[in-house]
């Protein structure tokens, strides 16, 4: 019988490698356990509580934070401009990287300038990208309504960012100025690696440029498009910086988005319990909107 | 050699349990013990933090340094600024929640300042108010901006008078002169109009710019007595006096006397278009004169300021205070007080360019400052009523701006507005 055991024993040690892996973990586990679980069970916690984020003190009081949520109008409107961000600011720069990675693909001259041009508004700070894109929108001296004047289209002229029916979608313009240059890059670095015997055949065979593109194109770009989705996805939904730079979630609340309206309950108005309940709803969206990524990515490891 | 051997597997093992013990213990470094946990412990040194412009951020180190000097401290001052009152508290709080805050730091009175000496994170001052005599050398008003709850957990050394400040060159274009009455000041706007100028250069980002236009319409419509009673929430919001603002400021803006689109502009751009000529004049206070007018090497003489013409008695304008707290968990509370003392001499003040000190003797330069000098004289017979962003916390200063928002966006009717506004202000009455 001790035999027996003994054997298990080495047998589960030779499996899992007893304890020597933990061993090497630990630094990475205290890290991760230290800035990430710690934080995060502690956020989950403040929800439950009436904290102001300043006092010593505070009162546990259970689900009323996240029963406030239902019933506060901002946190529906800041809702549904996330949802609209998201679709917006994915669609978008993905089709126009897509459309750019293939026709820098070819034998477009100048080719590694306008990779930079069309990548650089990635790397700029997005406080300065709020700056130049409320000059660009101001109604009387900014450049996008003189050029609208410019061209007789005087009606379209418009307080772009100071009023509810235009203050979103001209900010989700920078938004998506600013992210075509990623998925390009990552779409053209696909498209290299499609062998061209593929396409020769093709040719070959009669198929016209659509059927290449659609046919032989699309299906090589699989990982890719999976890679930006990702990204762009959980890029959607940290969306914060832009907005608060360039419209302080306004005007009034018009442009607020659960990111800013978090960050103004937690740090403006002293409710940090409540900004943090809208901080676990947020984590909670993000982490459902990636399993169909992360299982997607599983099965084709599997596979 | 008798010395341990160790493997590459020991150390790594180690190391790992090291770090995990350092992580873990991080994880539980909460302390309990509030006495000097500041950022400067018991040695002496000092941090300030303030959000003083690069015009003047020069000018206070290099009265700090002169502090440091004659008492052998070592104080660092951090600025933000620009930064205005939407962001700086921000910062603040983060700051002194990771429980490395300021010894010292500089912030607005009123609602802005409150969250601190409600939270405990200021010191009460009343000991040092007594030690320095404090009270004898600071104007009242002032330190009455930074008492909350009767505790004296600020010490006041600016007051701001918010007024008109115009550009003399688009007045005389438009053959206007300085309105006495708001009847005449309506007809100035439309002058300027006519002459091809924006009359009054607000914005309407983050809405404490453009809420200076509304409050004194409500001051000129409700009068002082009543204005007061609003601003505490003791009347009722919902009546005649508040829908007669709300349709004036509507008129402001469709009458084209505000920038094109102004909800949307930022302050920072606005405001000093008045000193390029862009705008006739702007609703501010002092400190434009050396922030604005002078950093645009412009003469003061090109530009005039006035109080807004209310037909009431008295003629009150808006104001606040600024003033410094001390961190409560500063473990060098009276070397902060020292330095706080030094700061509002009169010589000190002088030295700072301060436009608005609430110390007597340290006047503004009349030859320096010769505008924000006249706002010394108009404060002293004339009172001022808080201004809004101070008279609530701010969140219900968000919604009373997305009030303003709605309603110049043609969303809300004058009637509705002022309905809205009881809501929000009743509310907040109920917590108070």
């Amino acid at each position: 019988m001790a035999t027996a055991t003994a054997s298990l024993a080495v047998r589960k040690k030779k499996k899992y490698g007893g304890l020597t892996p933990w061993v090497f973990a630990l630094p990475g586990l205290a890290v991760y356990i230290a800035f990430l679980v710690y934080p995060s069970l502690s956020s989950l916690f403040f929800s439950l509580t009436d904290w102001d984020g300043l006092s010593a003190g505070y009162h546990v009081v259970g689900l009323e934070n996240y029963r406030a949520m239902a019933e506060d109008p901002v946190v529906t409107r800041a809702a549904l401009n996330n949802l609209i961000w998201t679709v917006v600011t994915i669609t978008v720069p993905m089709v126009l990287g897509l459309t750019l990675a293939v026709l820098l693909n070819g034998k477009a001259r100048g080719k590694p300038l306008l990779r930079m041009l069309f990548y650089t508004p990635g790397v700029l700070p997005l406080v300065s990208i709020a700056s130049i894109w409320g000059w660009l929108y101001n109604p009387d001296y900014g450049a996008v309504n003189a050029a609208l004047r410019a061209i007789g289209l005087d009606g379209l002229t418009q307080p772009w960012l100071g009023q509810n029916s235009t203050a979103l979608a001209a900010v989700m313009v920078p938004a998506i100025w600013l992210r075509t240059g990623f998925p390009m890059l990552l779409y053209l670095a696909a498209l290299q690696a499609i062998p061209r015997e593929q396409y020769e055949a093709a040719t070959a065979d009669g198929a016209t440029r659509s059927q290449r593109f659609w046919h032989i194109t699309m299906p090589n770009l699989r990982p890719a498009h999976y890679i930006v989705l990702a990204l762009s996805l959980i890029d959607s939904f940290k969306v914060f910086d832009l907005i608060y730079a360039t419209t302080y979630g306004g005007p009034g609340t018009a442009t607020q988005v659960m990111g800013t309206w978090m960050y103004f309950n937690v740090f403006q108005y002293y409710h940090a319990g409540y900004g943090t309940a809208i901080a676990v709803v947020i984590t909670l969206v993000a982490v459902a909107a990636g399993i169909p990524y992360v299982l997607s990515q599983t099965k084709e490891r599997d596979s | 050699m008798t010395g341990t051997t160790y493997t590459r597997r020991g150390i790594l093992g180690m190391t790992g349990l090291v770090l995990s013990a350092a992580g873990l213990s991080a994880c539980t470094g909460v302390s309990d013990d509030d006495s000097g946990s500041g950022s400067s412990g018991g040695s002496n040194k000092l941090r300030v933090f303030t959000y003083e412009d690069n015009a003047t951020i020069g000018l206070l180190k290099e009265q700090v340094a002169k502090f440091d000097q004659q008492n052998g401290t070592t104080t660092t001052v951090d600025s933000l600024p620009g930064s205005g009152a939407a962001v700086y508290p921000d910062k603040l709080r983060t700051e002194l929640l990771g429980g490395a805050g300021p010894d010292i730091w500089r912030i607005w009175g009123g609602q802005i300042g409150a969250p601190y000496a409600k939270a405990k994170q200021a010191a009460d001052l009343a000991p040092y108010y007594a030690k320095y005599s404090w009270d004898s050398k600071i104007n009242q008003n002032a330190i009455a901006g930074m008492t909350f709850d009767g505790v004296k957990s600020g010490l006041p050394f600016f007051v701001a008078g918010v007024g008109v400040w115009y550009n003399k060159a688009a007045f005389a274009k438009a053959g206007v002169s300085v309105p006495t009455s708001y009847a005449e000041l309506e007809e100035a706007n439309d002058k300027l109009v006519a002459a091809g100028v924006t009359p009054c250069g607000v914005a309407g980002k983050y809405g404490w710019d453009i809420m200076r236009l509304f409050e004194y319409l409500l001051e000129q419509s409700a009068g002082p007595e009543l204005h007061d009673k609003l601003l505490s929430g003791a009347e009722s919001w919902d009546r005649p006096e508040v829908v007669t603002a709300f349709a004036n400021f509507k008129k402001w803006q469709d009458k084209k006397w505000l920038p094109d689109g102004a909800l949307g502009l930022d302050p920072a751009d606005v405001e000093p278009m008045y000193v390029q000529g862009k705008t006739a004049y702007t609703i501010t206070g002092q400190w434009t004169e050396a922030v604005a007018i002078q950093t645009a090497n412009k003469p003061s003489a090109e530009f005039g300021t006035f109080q807004l013409p209310t037909g009431h008695t008295p003629l009150r304008h808006s104001g606040f205070v600024e003033g410094y707290m001390i961190n409560a968990k500063s473990g060098n509370k009276d070397k902060a007080a020292a330095l706080l003392d030094h700061l509002v001499q009169p010589d000190t003040q002088k030295a700072l360019g301060n436009t608005g000190s609430t110390v007597a003797g340290a006047e503004p330069d009349k030859a320096k400052l010769p505008l924000s000098y006249q706002w010394t004289e108009i404060a002293k017979q004339s009172p001022f009523y808080t201004i809004q962003d101070q008279a609530f916390p701010k969140q219900q200063s968000d919604q009373y701006f997305s009030v303003q928002s709605d309603l110049l966006q043609g969303k809300l009717a004058p009637a509705d507005a002022a309905k809205r506004m009881q809501d929000i202000v009743s509310a907040w009455a109920k917590t108070k």
